[in-house]
């Protein structure tokens, strides 16, 4: 039971990572774009914001696993469900996070762009030297919240077939006529959730050495 | 072909600013020479701020000149509104002026240290021992030796202020401006503050300084402009505009500040 759980722990963690590889970058670029001066650009990042935090995940995994074929009849490999899940994910995370960086960029002072500029520094310097630095400060209790409901999500790619930790649960569960598979995976969630607490108690101790 | 010795570190003609419908700048025009001390003084909302806003770029000018010795920084086009020149032009003329805050803008998250010399090595690509050096040198000049570790938020207003002096002069300005630098401070802090742009004139730094210290604007300074709605109302040596100024709104805005 145990061993059956711990390769369906392997996949969620996989997601887990995978998602937050691919997701905290690109809602830097979401928040980005959001905030651009280029009204176009802005409504389009507006309206992916709205779509992807206004559908359940749920459905977005599915309409990415089963679009291609539905929208144009294309024949997707057996492991396109694995693709389909990241990408689900990350879509969807980088929206979420996409509004928490918004917050912590726009947060930060018109001073320090000033000073920046004046100093010389260019835009990009700017952006990664002075501004996203402090950003990570502000958003780390924000960005925790939603790192942790990950966690939990990803017991979502149950839809998509793929056997993750709570899909391991439910097979077990049903094999066995056991509630204790869906109780340890329980427990096994909550471990993980300590442990991400743990770190992101430790970054914020580290950045403790400075307020604005 | 002649080369023309210029002493002028900035010459802005014609200026004009505006904010919408309101006219903030209406047709400036300053002059400094090297080794000038400049104040500025005049009401709140008399265009002081913007004016310096314009010379360092924070601002775009609608129309006018600007320039940092031989560099054209902006010029009218064929069209009346001022033209800016091309990246590398803008790069370079920042490399020509300093500014100090009212509200010092330190970079929060960098050591003291850190703020003076990062921007010498990653925007003038000064090596860091170089860097670390001249680093080191100011703060001791400012009387901050021992704080290089520190961050902003450790200092007081007085010390971070002079941080952000010494940042600015680390990378060797021909002109450094001061928008209100003591502002934000209290009198005593202001005191500490003032001493050391004492220091700076008596070294014939060249400066700008945007003040409401009249005393300080009077024994520093050797120009003077009196600036309000938009306009230089008055110009001259200093002591002479503050202890005998011709224009009724100069006697008016100085009166008002002896009362204070």
């Amino acid at each position: 039971m145990i061993g059956l759980l711990a390769d369906g722990l392997a996949l969620t963690a996989q997601i887990f990572v995978v998602t937050l590889i691919g997701a905290l970058p690109l809602g830097i670029v979401v928040a980005l774009c959001r905030m651009s001066r280029f009204k176009v650009i802005s409504t389009i990042a507006r309206f992916y914001i709205s779509i992807l935090r206004g559908t359940p995940l749920m459905l977005q995994l599915m309409a990415i696993m089963f679009g291609p074929y539905a929208l144009f009849g294309l024949q997707m490999g057996s492991d396109w469900k694995f693709w389909a899940c990241d990408i689900g994910f990350i879509l969807n995370y980088a929206a979420y996070f996409g509004e928490i960086y918004r917050s912590g960029i726009q947060s930060i002072p018109r001073g320090q762009y000033e000073a920046a500029s004046v100093l010389g520094y260019s835009r990009t310097q700017t952006f990664m030297k002075i501004v996203l630095p402090q950003v990570i400060k502000h958003i780390l209790p924000a960005m925790g919240n939603e790192i942790i409901t990950l966690v939990k999500d990803t017991s979502l790619a149950f839809v998509l077939g793929i056997a993750e930790m709570f899909s391991q649960a439910k097979a077990l569960a049903a094999r066995e006529v056991s509630m204790i598979p869906y109780a340890l995976a329980a427990l096994i969630y909550w471990v993980f959730c300590l442990l991400i607490e743990f770190i992101l108690n430790r970054v914020e101790k580290k950045l403790d050495y400075y307020h604005n | 072909m002649t080369t023309t010795i210029t002493n002028k570190v900035v010459s802005l003609t014609g200026a004009k600013k505006s904010f919408g419908e309101v006219e903030v700048l209406k047709d400036i025009s300053l002059e400094v020479e090297k080794g000038d001390v400049l104040a500025i003084i005049g009401p709140s909302g008399g265009g002081k701020s913007t004016l310096l806003r314009c010379l360092t770029m924070l601002e775009t000018l609608d129309s006018g000149r600007l320039a940092y010795g031989d560099l054209i920084v902006a010029e009218n086009g064929p069209s009346g509104h001022a033209v800016y020149g091309s990246k590398n032009v803008l790069a370079e003329a920042k490399t020509r002026y300093g500014l100090v805050f009212q509200n010092f803008n330190l970079f929060p998250h960098f050591t003291v240290l850190k703020n003076i010399i990062d921007p010498l090595i990653c925007v003038q690509k000064i090596p860091r021992e170089e860097a670390e050096q001249r680093g080191r040198e100011l703060l001791a000049k400012m009387g901050l030796s021992g704080k290089e570790n520190m961050v902003p938020c450790e200092l007081s207003g007085g010390q971070q202020q002079r941080v952000a002096i010494a940042r600015a002069l680390a990378m060797n300005p021909d002109v450094l401006y001061f928008d209100e630098p003591t502002s934000a401070l209290d009198p005593e802090l202001t005191r500490e503050v003032l001493r050391v742009i004492r220091e700076l004139a008596l070294e014939h730094t060249t400066m700008v300084i945007v003040t409401h210290e009249m005393s300080f604007a009077r024994d520093v300074a050797d120009k003077l402009i009196f600036m309000d709605g938009g306009t230089v109302v008055e110009r001259g040596r200093a002591t002479d505009v503050i202890n005998n100024p011709q224009h009724e709104r100069t006697r008016l805005f100085l009166a008002n500040y002896q009362e204070n």
